[in-house]
């Protein structure tokens, strides 16, 4: 409506009036009404309510559209005022649907950094936990490893009936183990719990020992029967408890204890009551018989000991070092066999008192002797048993020789005369079977080889040389001939006795000089006879004065009193009829030498003697110097004739 | 459980050699215990011992041998171990008559010293030289029956039937033993029943051990 036309404008601006006038005609003049749209809808609207075309209406045109533009206006503004309306309202929504929003967004984020927290919480609780868990693994390993269980403890401690669980070894095993890792917990820096478990292990160890001891020690209690029944158990408990050498100790002397009871029962009931139904019989029943008496003792000893130590080897079978083994089992049987000691004793010593014949003594010490050596391979060398089979076989011993020295003493207290027939006195006879006797035995002995030299040498000398000794005094009074022939005759004896028996050379040869030596008195003694019956003794001792003497100034022998031809050839007619029968010619006392090869000795030697008499004594005479007329006629025979003659 | 060692055994019986010098007794005890032989084995001296763990029925029997000398000299000594044996092997040398012809007198001092139910086992030794025998199998065999005793020929130097020797004189124990004939719990029975079970009993709870040890199972809680 701008382009409304108001002609009466002020004038005075003439000029500038044209133009904009000017320019509004031609703006008007420009307008194509037709291509303007607005104008043609708003003509095309206002055709819609410009019915008639008057005046009035015309006039009224204005207000009309102004009223319809009210009209519309307020109709729009009616619209548009719902529309507002609901706008707001949806502002209003969308507002505190933002407020809403930013609330949430609020408490969102308030939430979420809330949740942060927990999550970062719970990450480290659950970081925790696995810590823990694995620590709690840890743990459970550690006390698996370091700890026992309800059930092994179980087994370690005692139950009421007093049984020992099979487990006990096992677990004693593991508490040990246990001990000794603890040795390796020390060297990290858990020393504090390495010295807690080590210390409580060490209790258990303790305690677990103790019981085993205390089981132990009631199971040997009752190892007393004959034969003990020693259950595996006992061995392994007895090797468990190895590592308490003091406990170990108490235990074997438990049983070693009731081992020595019931061997000293045993051998009581061998003594007193024998096998089943008195067979083998009582071993007292034989007491009258002494060897064989102490010999079932012994051999029930010997026996019983090689029995107790196998016993012993079984209840030791878990030791594994051998030697301790042994020491140990030796140690054990020694204590064992102790307890046969007394009993032993009393009974051995008992048959020793009432003997006294020394054959039996002898007997009797090589029997203690044989079984000394025989039970000694079994025992320890120090060992009471072993001892007293020592003493009583020395006290045996020394009885024995008691006796001997007895006897010898006798002798050489009873000196005979001896007989006329110059032989053995019957004590003699007596003391040599003795003496065979003992020996005998001896070399019969089962005592070793070089024990019996010395012991033969204690008997020879106990008897042998009081022998000779008698034989010498009782001989004292005797003539030299008579004493040479007795003793002769007793050596001969002595020697033949001793010959037969080893370790006897010795003596022997001393023997054998002592019968030389009487027999060269007897030869000369016989050689002398001879030359005295036949009167050539005198005429000999010339002949040999003179030849002693230095030969210068020796008178011519048939000058000498004695020597003269007539006495020489009186004394050669009496030596022609010895030649003739020189049996004839033997010393009486000869006859009694018991040893015909001692006689036949002494002969032939005197004999030897008689001829290299003849011989110097010929030669003296056939001598010019000693100035025989004619010496043929004295001594007809050389001294080969006489050698030829005599042999 | 089963402990295979050396020291597992139900019982030990004792036995003796006896019999006239060299005829191998103490080869036969080697030959046994060590299963070999021994050539040039010197005189016994008294009395020896040896051992050897040995299965009869099923039962470990621990044997406890004393193997006694022959010579004369050492008679008094070993008759005294005659006692308490459960078995008595009684040896003779099948190349020598004279030790054959002994042994009435080896087994008068067996019957007379042992006790009744001792096992005694004739064995015909050095069976090897049948060349040079002087007794015959037949012959010993009739005394054996005679004297109701067992009998094999043996060889300690082969080891022929040294085993069977000592293990049928191990079961003819066993056997009285099941009888009843052989009474264990008298002493110097020559027989120990040990049974590998352990018994807190003490010995003698129970005569009916016959049947042995009825297992390696001990009650515990």
């Amino acid at each position: 409506m701008s382009t409304e036309v108001n002609p009466s404008s002020s004038p005075s601006t003439s000029q500038q009036q044209v133009t904009p006038v000017q320019r509004k005609l031609q703006k008007i003049l420009d307008l194509k009404l037709e291509s303007d749209k607005d104008l043609i809808e708003s003509l095309k609207y206002l055709s819609t309510f410009f019915n008639e075309n008057s005046v009035r209406t015309r006039r009224s045109l204005r207000s009309t559209i102004e009223k319809r533009s009210l009209t519309l206006n307020d109709q729009f503004e009616e619209c548009f005022r719902v529309v507002k309306q609901q706008l707001d309202q949806v502002n209003d929504t969308v507002t505190s649907m933002s407020t809403c929003c930013e609330d949430m967004t609020q408490r969102l984020k308030n939430v979420k950094a809330q949740t942060q927290e927990l999550i970062n919480k719970t990450t480290q609780i659950q970081n925790e936990n696995q810590e823990l868990n694995m620590k709690s693994s840890i743990t459970e390993g550690f006390i698996e490893r370091f700890q026992l269980t309800p059930n092994e403890l179980n087994a370690l401690r005692t139950t009421r009936d007093g049984f020992l669980h099979p487990e006990f070894f096992n677990v004693l095993k593991r508490v040990k183990s246990i001990y000794q890792d603890c040795k390796l917990l020390l060297r990290t820096n858990q020393q504090t719990i390495g010295l807690e478990i080590m210390e409580q292990m060490a209790l258990h160890q303790e305690s677990a020992y103790e019981r085993l001891y205390r089981w132990l020690q009631s199971e040997c209690r009752l190892l007393t029967a004959e034969s003990p029944e020693i259950s595996k158990l006992v061995s392994e408990a007895l090797d468990g408890l190895k590592e308490r050498q003091v406990l170990f100790k108490y235990v074997l002397d438990e049983y070693g204890t009731a081992r020595r009871n019931a061997l000293v029962r045993g051998f009581i009931d061998a003594l007193t009551r024998g096998g089943p139904g008195g067979m083998p019989r009582p071993i007292e029943l034989s007491s009258h018989d002494p060897l064989r008496y102490v010999g079932d003792m012994l051999a029930w000893t010997h026996q019983s000991t090689a029995s107790e130590r196998e016993y012993a080897e079984i209840l030791l079978r878990k030791l594994k070092d051998w030697n301790e083994l042994q020491k140990t089992i030796q140690t054990l049987l020694g204590y064992i066999t102790e307890g046969l000691c007394r009993p032993l004793r009393v009974r051995l010593e008992q048959v020793l008192v009432s003997q006294h014949e020394p054959v039996t003594l002898y007997k009797l010490t090589n029997l203690l002797k044989f079984y000394e050596t025989t039970i000694k391979q079994l025992l320890p060398v120090d060992c009471q048993l072993v001892l007293v089979l020592d003493e009583v076989s020395n006290l045996s011993s020394k009885m024995f020789l008691n006796a001997l020295n007895a006897t010898a003493t006798r002798l050489i207290e009873k000196v005979d005369m001896p007989t006329n027939d110059l032989n053995l006195s019957d004590e003699l006879r007596r003391t040599l079977a003795l003496l065979r006797d003992i020996l005998e035995t001896h070399s019969t002995s089962m005592i070793p080889f070089e024990s019996k030299r010395t012991d033969f040498q204690q008997i020879v000398y106990s008897i042998v040389d009081p022998l000779l000794q008698m034989c010498s005094l009782s001989a004292a009074k005797l003539g030299v001939i008579e004493m040479a022939v007795y003793l002769v005759n007793c050596v001969s004896a002595i020697r033949t006795t001793l010959a037969v028996f080893a370790f006897t050379d010795e003596k022997i040869e001393m023997l054998e000089g002592q019968i030389d030596a009487n027999t060269d008195t007897l030869i000369g003694e016989q050689a002398t006879y001879i030359l005295l019956r036949t009167d050539l003794l005198d005429a000999y001792r010339i002949v040999e004065k003179q030849q002693q003497e230095s030969n210068a100034n020796s008178n011519a022998l048939a000058l000498k009193p004695g020597m003269d031809t007539v006495t020489l050839k009186a004394a050669m007619i009496k030596f022609d009829s010895y030649l003739a029968s020189p049996d004839l010619y033997i010393m009486p006392q000869l006859k009694y030498l018991t040893s015909a090869v001692s006689r036949e000795k002494i002969k032939k030697r005197s004999v030897e003697l008689i001829c290299a008499a003849y011989a110097s004594l010929y030669s003296a005479i056939m001598d010019s110097k000693n100035s025989y007329a004619n010496p043929y006629s004295i001594m007809p025979h050389t001294p080969e004739q006489i050698v030829k003659l005599l042999s | 459980m089963a402990n295979q060692g050396p020291y597992n055994y139900s019982y030990i019986f004792k036995y003796i050699i006896i019999g006239d010098m060299g005829v191998g007794k103490s080869c036969l005890l080697h030959q046994f215990t060590e299963k070999k032989f021994m050539a040039d084995c010197p005189h016994t001296i008294g009395v020896e011992f040896g051992t050897r763990i040995i299965e009869v029925n099923g039962q470990k029997i621990k044997l406890q041998i004393w193997d006694t000398a022959g010579q004369e000299r050492f008679r008094a000594v070993t008759r005294s171990y005659y006692r308490g044996a459960a078995g008595a092997l009684m040896v003779y040398d099948i190349t020598r008559r004279a030790t054959y012809n002994h042994l009435s007198g080896w087994l008068t001092d067996a019957r007379s010293l042992t006790n009744p139910n001792t096992v005694i086992f004739l064995i015909g030794n050095k069976g090897d030289l049948d060349g040079q025998r002087e007794v015959t199998y037949d012959e010993a065999k009739r005394f054996a029956e005679e004297n109701d005793l067992l009998f094999l020929e043996t060889s300690a130097k082969t080891g022929d039937h040294v085993e069977d020797a000592f293990i049928e004189t191990a079961r003819k124990i066993y056997q009285n033993i099941q009888d009843g004939s052989l009474d264990l719990n008298a002493a110097e029975s020559g027989v120990q029943p040990k049974p590998t079970t352990t018994s807190r009993s003490p010995n003698g709870a129970s005569g009916t051990d016959g049947s042995g040890p009825s297992g390696d199972s001990k009650c515990q809680c």
